[in-house]
């Protein structure tokens, strides 16, 4: 062609480009979303046709009032933020430093982390739960939410710990090196040059360790008796029936509720994805 | 004398006695719960392995009764070489699509903070109904995606997908991709924003193209991040049961029976449990040596 | 003044101690009670029961917890082990017997009035009877097989619907269903089947309507468990087998699928009839049905007799639990004759007692349940119900067997073959 395309105009069209296969990503992700929303609003009779309509023709709220009510999942949403937040935060502050030790200091103690991490991850956790379950009752945490959030600790801290050991791997070693010879102690270093960097590595993995203890079903069935203590997926399992039924309707607005949290936390710290540090820290 | 994170020069024994405190002092948070809630169940949990521990009974040592029983069970080498597939076609459909859209959501797209938070939704859902919503999507009369096929002309008679013989694995492999797919992305992009955009602008100036920027620039700095997910998602993925279990409970015939869900019929179902540990610790050793070695020889080649 | 503030003192301590005994005197006893109900008028059913018996009865009272059915088996296994029990659990017979087996449940036997002993069916006791005579759980609630067909298609190819008194052959069955099969467009395609069955888990439904042929597959020979599939077995999956692929009168949708997820396609007319469909899905039909919808139940099918294998729904006391006399009061109470039926009810399942199932909800001829409860009398308990070792035969050996039968890739005979030839090494280490 004897005329190429102007610069902007260039830009829009890989843009253009971009959106189709970005489009198909979304649907494929994204449309269980749209089901649930549609079959939430819609009464019993209209959910089990052959072919269900996008929007429902006599919509309802009775659903969602059902699922916002007493017997809903309200109070459990709300013990199961309370866990899965603690979870997130108590296992970023536990595998941060070790995450460092693991990705910068020679030790035996990293091999043995290391064949830990591998271990847990590997062996089949249906096996380990009596047992733990056992060791969280002989320091009376059965039954309580502490003793949940430390088990979400623990079973998080594997995934975190090798992912941001992953991270501070890919970051050079001269910018500590630097720091240390201007005379800045190991906390600062932590705290002042590694942690922005490393931001985008924390986000994610406060992100897993949130969503792991937000998403587990089994092991808190097993560890609370009291309803006033039940966690959001427990909750939602009574909606669940026998041989691929449900009730749909009251299941559908409960699982919209309950992905919204995982949603809001990802638009929170999605924004930490981006860090627009890192050009900084290489010139210094 | 203050502690670096280089090198220092230092009487030898003290130096290597001031480098272990060091290095445990930001092991210590970690340990003590480790120790408690995970490595004391490890420990039961892969002893048991070693016993002939049934329901009900109490658990005798038999050594290696349970292995040499394991070596002769043909359904559990099936259910193998099953995860195996299952496997490397999850996660290395997660790690290249995850990957793929891990750029697409890096690149100047309009409303892509929307987008990024509308990939989480496998993530974020129940899992109570990702399972449940897929049997209706593979439902072979009022599911979506025969409806789909058929309508676009692709298909002409429904495919009973779950059932079929010849689709069942794939079946299940696609939703393996489709729940695993958001986490796999969001480290994948996350890692992204850690290449300085310096590095992929001097290859541009240099007459790099996109697709050599990412091969020869982006590609080596995400390494680390590639290789330390690629490892996790191996493990998990093979030692996924649950979401299979819900859509055909290692149906048709066992042609979807992954080595996990096996080990749980062992265990939950018939109640043989020493059994079942003996699995499991068989699988620790074979996808552990698995990984470990996939991440030596990765460890070798970027040197 | 120190010897007032000393009087004081002591007087104080005294009043919060006796406040303290007393109120420790009347700390009620809690009894924690797990029901399986989840559909909607089955957990008001039991919400009813569990307040009225917390309303009369202040010195024990009944915390009720709501577990799913998915998540039931693994729960009572992990609780057996930690020791960490509800009082009360509600589940099914079949893997009861296991747990009575393995020691895990208390024996009721000396608890049980002989009112309850004589109210409740004999063939209900037979389900929960262990080897020795001993019954570690009530059943209440039981389910049977049945058929749910439509109406207007009937009407439209002129079939009239069997009747309790002059049930359908499986003969007519297959006839019925071939009348039903049409394509009603002309594109050579089938849109509307005869019949669909729900053969997802096609091991306990194949085996307990085999009953009716005569055939037990389980049989006791030289004192050990063996498996024997003759012509008494083979003659249901034949019938299976002909509906699917001779006739073509069965949906191929049914491979792979629970029989309640068919009654999508069936509201749409896609299948005249829904065999061997369990009883409580009629809830999940009157709920989703158009208005204008008409169906109806059919009585079970005559082999050479009409008789079925089910198993019963049953409350248990663990043998760890703590407050097991409090227990089988809350049981009494929750299994009388209007309790039992009121859960029943709410279930769309049948009771057990005697006295309740003559109660006018079980024999209105509304949605077809007097057909239903008519057929109880042909429930049995089947022979595969109490051997040990049937859970690993059936996942290991007969699923994928009948998998790969139902789906044309063997004969009949290669199955014959092969499940009685894998048969006994399974049931030997069992022994």
């Amino acid at each position: 062609m004897a005329m190429t395309l102007s610069a902007p105009l260039r830009r829009r069209a890989t843009t253009a480009l971009l959106l189709v296969p970005l489009a198909a990503y979304i649907i494929f992700l994204a449309f269980p979303l749209l089901w649930l929303t549609s079959t939430s609003f819609k009464r019993p009779n209209e959910i089990l046709v052959l072919r269900p309509t996008v929007i429902p023709k006599a919509p309802t709220l009775d659903n969602y009032r059902e699922v916002l009510g007493p017997e809903g999942v309200v109070r459990a949403s709300l013990n199961t933020m309370k866990v899965a937040v603690a979870s997130a935060v108590l296992a970023l502050a536990i595998a941060l430093p070790a995450a460092y030790a693991l990705a910068r200091k020679q030790s035996r103690l990293n091999k043995a982390i290391i064949g830990w991490i591998l271990v847990s991850q590997s062996f089949p956790s249906i096996l380990i739960i009596v047992p733990l379950f056992l060791i969280l009752a002989r320091f009376s945490l059965a039954n309580s939410h502490l003793g949940l959030i430390m088990v979400y600790v623990v079973w998080s801290l594997p995934f975190v710990l090798w992912i941001l050991h992953g991270f501070v791997k890919g970051l050079p070693n001269e910018l500590e090196e630097a720091a240390a010879v201007d005379g800045a102690s190991f906390p600062q270093i932590l705290f002042r040059i590694l942690m922005p960097l490393l931001l985008p590595g924390l986000a994610t993995t406060l992100l897993y360790a949130f969503v792991n203890a937000w998403n587990e079903f089994f092991f808190a069935l097993v560890v609370l008796k009291d309803p006033q203590l039940m966690t959001v997926q427990v909750s939602l399992s009574r909606f669940r029936g026998l041989e691929g039924l449900a009730r749909w309707g009251p299941l559908a607005a409960g699982s919209v509720i309950a992905t919204l949290p995982a949603m809001a936390a990802f638009a929170f710290l999605q924004r930490r994805l981006v860090s627009g540090l890192l050009s900084g820290g290489l010139k210094n | 004398m203050r502690a670096t994170a280089g090198s220092v020069q230092m009487a030898a024994p003290q130096a290597a006695r001031r480098r272990l405190l060091g290095v445990l002092s930001l092991y210590l948070p970690l340990l003590i719960p480790v120790a408690a809630l995970s490595l004391i169940p490890l420990v039961q949990g892969i002893w048991l392995g070693f016993t002939d521990y049934r329901l009900g009974s109490p658990a005798r040592f038999n050594l290696l009764a349970n292995y040499a029983r394991m070596l002769g069970d043909r359904d559990f080498w099936t259910s193998f070489r099953t995860g195996f597939v299952w496997t490397f076609t999850v996660t290395g459909g997660e790690i290249i699509l995850g990957m793929g859209l891990a750029l697409l959501l890096n690149a100047r797209v309009p409303f892509r903070g929307l987008w990024r938070i509308l990939i989480l939704i496998p993530w974020a859902m129940p899992p109570v109904i990702k399972g449940l919503i897929w049997r209706f999507v593979y439902h072979p009369d009022a599911g979506l995606l025969n409806y789909a096929l058929i309508s676009l002309g692709i298909l002409r008679d429904p495919i009973n997908w779950l059932a079929d013989f010849g689709w069942a694995l794939q079946s299940v492999v696609l939703v393996g991709i489709w729940t695993g797919l958001p986490l796999a992305t969001v480290v994948l992009l996350s890692g992204l924003q850690t290449v300085p955009d310096e590095l992929k602008e001097a290859a541009a100036l240099d007459g790099a193209s996109g697709w050599r920027q990412f091969r020869y620039v982006t590609l080596p700095l995400m390494a680390p991040i590639i290789v330390a997910l690629s490892s996790l998602e191996f493990i998990w993925n093979f030692n996924s049961f649950g979401l299979v279990y819900v859509l055909t409970e290692g149906g048709p015939a066992g042609l979807t029976r992954l080595p996990m869900l096996f080990a749980y019929f062992e265990g939950f179902q018939y109640g043989n449990l020493g059994y079942a540990a003996a699995l499991g610790n068989v699988m620790v050793l074979i996808i552990g040596g698995f990984v470990l070695y996939g991440v030596r020889r990765q460890g070798a080649a970027t040197g | 003044m120190r010897r007032i503030r000393l009087l004081i003192a002591a007087l104080l301590v005294a009043f919060l101690a006796s406040t303290g005994a007393s109120t420790a005197g009347t700390a009620p006893v809690r009894v924690r009670f797990v029901s399986l109900a989840w559909q909607k008028t089955a957990v008001e059913a039991v919400k009813e029961v569990v307040t009225a018996w917390n309303r009369t009865n202040p010195a024990i009272q009944v915390d009720y917890a709501q577990v799913d059915w998915g998540a039931i088996h693994d729960y009572m296994l992990t609780s057996f082990q930690t020791g960490n029990v509800p009082d009360v659990f509600h589940y099914e017979s079949i893997p009861i017997l296991d747990f009575a087996k393995r020691g895990f449940l208390t024996d009721l036997t000396p608890m049980i009035t002989p009112e309850m002993r004589a109210d409740i069916f004999p063939g209900a006791w037979q389900t929960v009877l262990s080897e020795g005579g001993k019954i570690h759980a009530v059943p209440y609630l039981w389910e049977s097989l049945i058929i749910i067909y439509n109406k207007k298609l009937f009407r439209d190819a002129g079939i009239t619907p069997p009747t309790k008194e002059k049930p359908w052959t499986w003969d007519d069955l297959q006839r019925a269903a071939k009348t039903l099969t049409k394509d009603l467009n002309g594109d050579g395609r089938t849109d509307q089947f005869g019949a669909a069955i729900g053969l997802r888990s096609p091991v306990n439904r194949v085996l307990n309507l085999s009953i009716g042929f005569g055939g037990n597959y389980f049989y006791v020979q030289g004192g050990r468990n063996v498996v024997l599939v003759g012509e008494a077995e083979r003659a249901l999956l034949t019938i299976l087998m002909n509906m699917l692929y001779v006739d073509k009168t069965a949906s191929p949708d049914g491979l792979g699928r629970g029989s309640p997820e068919l009654i999508p396609g069936f509201l749409a007319g896609r299948y005249a009839m829904l065999p061997g469909i369990g009883v409580w899905a009629r809830q999940s039909l009157v709920e989703t049905a158009p208005a204008d919808f008409e169906w109806g139940v059919l009585p079970p099918l005559k082999a050479k007799t009409q008789y079925q294998g089910s198993a019963t729904q049953t409350l248990s006391i663990p043998a760890a639990a703590k407050n097991k006399e409090a227990a089988w009061r809350f049981i009494e109470f929750a299994l009388s004759r209007d309790n039992m039926a009121k859960q029943a009810l709410g279930d769309w399942l049948f009771p057990t007692r005697q006295s309740s199932i003559r109660l006018s909800g079980f024999t209105t001829t509304k949605y077809g349940w007097d057909v239903s409860t008519d057929s109880v009398r042909f429930l049995r308990m089947a022979p595969w119900q109490k051997v040990l070792g049937y859970s690993e035969w059936r996942t290991r050996l007969a699923t994928p067997l009948m998998n790969e039968l139902f789906a044309n890739r063997i004969t009949l005979d290669q199955f014959a073959e092969r499940v009685v030839a894998g048969s006994a090494e399974i049931l030997d280490r069992y022994r």
